[in-house]
């Protein structure tokens, strides 16, 4: 959960004003095959995010007329679940993983020197929105211990001053993919979009 | 066997091997893409081409060997299948050369560089082939007994033909002969146990869901799989996710629920996409949907994401998620057989519970307690990892021994280093001394030592981490993640978060020791086990490492040197080149001086991040920052 008093996964809400008459309809086209109703809750703001890369203020009140549902049914959940992002995401993401196995072997000390050497907390854009530290649930590669992601893509086994030097990479401006490229393969392991709906 | 499904086995053909041509299976799952397989696969397919060799490629699951991703395994015609591995995408030309090119000789390759074993039944793969020694004589392999990862690794998961051509679906049809109440039954009595963490027998909890008035009643699958460091129920969906759903549709058939969910976590999106490629293909062939397999009797099933929350591995808290709520687990009763989903009555199980559901309802319950013990029959996966030398994913028979787990199968902690302790279970499950590796793997010894075996994460940590910091790490996870019904639950882990957080801090005072346990008990008074077992943690640090928690509370001291607020780093050696390198990242710049002039830690502006003892372990030393003459008046 997104613990807004306290806890890592800060990220504050901002209300950005609406949205663009071009994102109202590319938000109304991901919603037009969600049936009404609250149980399509979580698919619904699945589809928003797929399609904007967060979940603006203004999507929410969208997602709350297209399932009939009252804005507050759709604003609680979306600031309870930690994987809704509710400030644009940045160009470059370091995603840092926050679990144990990380932890055991060196973690806390990497997430240390990543928010000093990027000036900025986990949960937040550095200037300009160039890049953002953001934290991570392990998804079982423990293997690559103590790990981050560059754009989804796993950068493990670092040592401290490997965290170090990835850092100051982006900082002075190099983007994610340019320090981990994906390959040619590259399998989606970013979220899929899965339709809501039984089997027939 | 019925009609339907002779058909389909008939169309799907025998399994997939080496027929005119080699075939290169690539294992092709989150932690293989985290070491590069994806780079690899592209390599193997430009080279593959390159060179015009006509070689058959699969992209398959994973066999369980994390430690040696990106893994491949190669067969050529007329012999058994060699696992090879790690293959970087830089070592593609050289492999092709050593298994398929000239380099290659009949008295064994030098492909052995990247051999792991001979992959086949024991006797068949026998002394091995070529030089190259049998998979089942890897120390990795060779204590396993893999049922429900029998096909991981060896079929393409986004595939039903191979599913198929396996034998999945194969339960399905027996249990579409059997009246729902043997169906439950057999599994009783084959003592198939959950595997979410509390062991509570799948067949009698099918029972209270089929005396639920239905059809409307709801099967679901707990694919949360919250706990870090645990990913068990992952490598089953991203490599044999029929498995997962035949499960399902047994336990449908044995309660009359016809409908199902599969809920998973958000972060992992590759077993969502290759869940809902299996349902929408199974439903397709009639596996699923209206009418199984032509009976006419039905189940449906839907794959649902979740977003970013541990409780919604609560079961209640699963069923809120569903219900597109806040994941605030429920207070109970009403029991989800009562009021589940929707107000719907529910069963549910987790992942892994659905994956051995099949195998014992074919084999039948003496054969399902083959292995296992009195209190956990079978076999249970576990991920294992942390300070071990081989990461990965296994299948044991429940009362297996941990230390043959750790230290056989995983190797140990790399280099010849000491363990010191264990956690199992994830942030609810406690923490283990190092002393404890003997106990056997099911529940009761665990529990008799205060802690969890949980789900099948297992980690053991060597002596640079330190008992307080992980109970103040686990405190903060449940604090972060408390849904925040209750006040106990999340006052209760802040305060836990606050004592230790200042004891790490130097601020530990003896009365500490008795408030910690004034805490645990109020925590008992939460709703859901989230709160219950917040302070496992803490509870098992004060138990099994009590010497080192009373170092921190009444003499400030970390023995492990993790705890930053109780070291301080300290040049001992102003003229180590090395501390070149170390000044330009200290990423707060605390290092002044030069090469002339010799360097030294500006105290105030050091954070302890421990950088420059890595880059100049000569020359700086770590040191207590109280030292024990200054300690606290206790
Ligand atoms: C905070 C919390 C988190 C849980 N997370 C999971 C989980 O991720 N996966 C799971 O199968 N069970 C989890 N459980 C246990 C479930 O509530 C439930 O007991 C289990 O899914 C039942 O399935 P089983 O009988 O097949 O084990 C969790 C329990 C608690 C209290
Ligand atoms: S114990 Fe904690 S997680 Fe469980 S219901 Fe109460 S506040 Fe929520
Ligand atoms: S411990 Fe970290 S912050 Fe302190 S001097 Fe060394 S590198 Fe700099
Ligand atoms: S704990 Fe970091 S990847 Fe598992």
């Amino acid at each position: 959960m997104r613990c807004v008093t306290n806890g890592a996964n800060g990220g504050e809400r901002t209300d950005a004003g609406d949205l663009t008459p071009a994102q109202r309809d590319r938000v109304a086209a991901a919603l037009a095959d969600v049936e009404p109703g609250k149980g399509n809750l979580l698919p619904a703001l699945h589809r928003v995010q797929h399609e904007l890369g967060w979940v603006p203020r203004a999507a929410m009140t969208l997602v709350a007329r297209r399932l009939g549902i009252s804005e507050a049914q759709v604003y609680g959940p979306a600031t309870f679940y930690s994987e809704f992002r509710l400030t644009p995401p940045p160009a470059s993401l370091l995603t840092w993983c926050s679990g144990p196995t990380c932890r055991v072997l060196g973690g806390e000390r990497i997430k240390l020197i990543l928010e000093e050497t990027l000036d900025c907390r986990l949960g937040e854009n550095g200037p300009n929105d160039d890049y953002g530290l953001w934290l991570g649930q392990c998804n079982g590669t423990c293997e690559q211990a103590p790990q981050v992601w560059l754009n989804g893509r796993v950068v493990g086994k670092l040592g401290l001053a490997d965290a170090a030097r990835l850092a100051r990479r982006l900082r002075d401006g190099e983007t994610a993919d340019a320090i981990a490229p994906p390959p040619a393969d590259a399998v989606e392991i970013q979220p899929a979009l899965v339709r809501r709906g039984e089997t027939p | 066997m019925s009609a339907a499904y002779e058909a389909l086995r008939a169309e799907a053909g025998p399994p997939r091997e080496a027929r005119e041509r080699p075939l290169l299976r690539v294992d092709l799952t989150t932690s293989s893409v985290a070491a590069g397989a994806d780079g690899t696969l592209s390599r193997l397919r430009e080279s593959i081409a390159a060179r015009g060799l006509d070689v058959e490629i699969v992209r398959v699951g994973s066999l369980g060997l994390s430690f040696a991703e990106p893994t491949v395994e190669l067969q050529r015609p007329g012999r058994l299948p060699v696992v090879y591995g790690p293959l970087p995408a830089e070592e593609v030309e050289d492999f092709l050369d050593a298994v398929l090119g000239t380099a290659r000789s009949e008295a064994g390759g030098d492909d052995r560089r990247w051999a792991i074993g001979v992959r086949g039944g024991d006797g068949q793969a026998g002394e091995g082939q070529e030089g190259v020694p049998p998979l089942s004589a890897h120390p990795f392999w060779a204590p396993q007994q893999r049922r429900v990862m029998e096909l991981m690794g060896v079929i393409d998961p986004e595939s039903l033909s191979e599913a198929l051509a396996g034998g999945r679906y194969a339960g399905l049809d027996r249990a579409l002969e059997m009246e729902p109440r043997a169906i439950c039954d057999l599994i009783e009595a084959a003592g198939v146990g959950g595997r979410g963490g509390g062991g509570f027998p799948a067949g009698r909890k099918w029972k209270f869901l089929l005396g639920a008035p239905g059809p409307d009643k709801y099967m679901l699958c707990n694919a949360d799989e919250g706990d870090p460091g645990a990913f068990v129920n992952r490598i089953l969906m991203e490599s044999d996710p029929h498995l997962v759903i035949e499960g399902m549709a047994i336990a449908g058939l044995a309660t009359g629920a016809e409908r199902g969910v599969v809920y998973i976590r958000d972060e992992y999106p590759l077993s969502v996409a290759r869940m809902q490629r299996a349902v929408d293909e199974a439903a397709a062939a009639g596996l699923l949907g209206g009418d199984l397999l032509g009976s006419g009797r039905a189940f449906r099933l839907e794959v649902v994401r979740g977003a970013g929350s541990y409780v919604c591995g609560e079961e209640t808290g699963l069923i809120a998620s569903l219900e597109g709520l806040r994941g605030m687990p429920k207070i109970r009763p009403p029991f989800p057989a009562q009021r589940g989903v929707f107000g719907l009555p529910s069963n549910v199980n987790n992942t892994e519970t659905y994956a051995h559901v099949p195998p014992a309802l074919l084999h039948g319950a003496d054969w399902y307690r083959e292995f296992g013990t009195e209190a956990d029959a079978g076999t249970k996966m576990f991920s294992i990892g942390g300070a071990l030398r081989r990461t990965g994913i296994v299948e044991v028979p429940f009362g297996s021994s941990m230390r043959e787990l750790l230290e056989e199968i995983g190797g140990g902690v790399p280099d010849g280093g000491a363990a010191k302790g264990i956690q199992p279970g994830g942030p609810l499950g406690g923490l283990l001394n190092a002393d404890d590796l003997g106990l056997d793997l099911e529940r009761p010894p665990f529990t008799e030592r205060g802690v969890l075996l949980g789900s099948g994460g297992l980690i053991l940590f060597d002596e640079r981490a330190c008992a307080v910091d992980l109970a103040l790490y686990f405190s903060e996870f449940c604090e972060d993640e408390s849904c925040g019904r209750c006040t106990t639950c999340h006052g209760g882990s802040q305060r836990l978060v606050e004592m230790l957080g200042r004891i790490t801090r130097g601020g530990g005072r003896a009365a500490d020791l008795e408030r910690l346990g004034v805490v645990d008990r109020t925590l008992q008074n939460a709703n859901c086990l989230h709160g219950q077992f917040t302070p496992y943690a803490i509870r098992a640090a004060l138990r099994h490492f009590r010497e080192e928690v009373e170092l921190h509370v009444l003499e400030r001291r970390c023995p492990a040197r993790a705890c930053r607020g109780l070291i301080r780093h300290r040049v001992t050696d102003a003229s180590d080149p090395a501390l070149a390198e170390a000044a330009a990242l200290c990423p707060t710049e605390a290092i002044s001086g030069d090469d002339a002039s010799g360097r030294a830690i500006d105290e105030a502006a050091c954070v302890q991040c421990g950088l420059c003892a890595e880059l100049a372990p000569a020359a700086v030393a770590v040191e207590d920052r109280f030292p024990v003459a200054a300690a606290a008046p206790a």
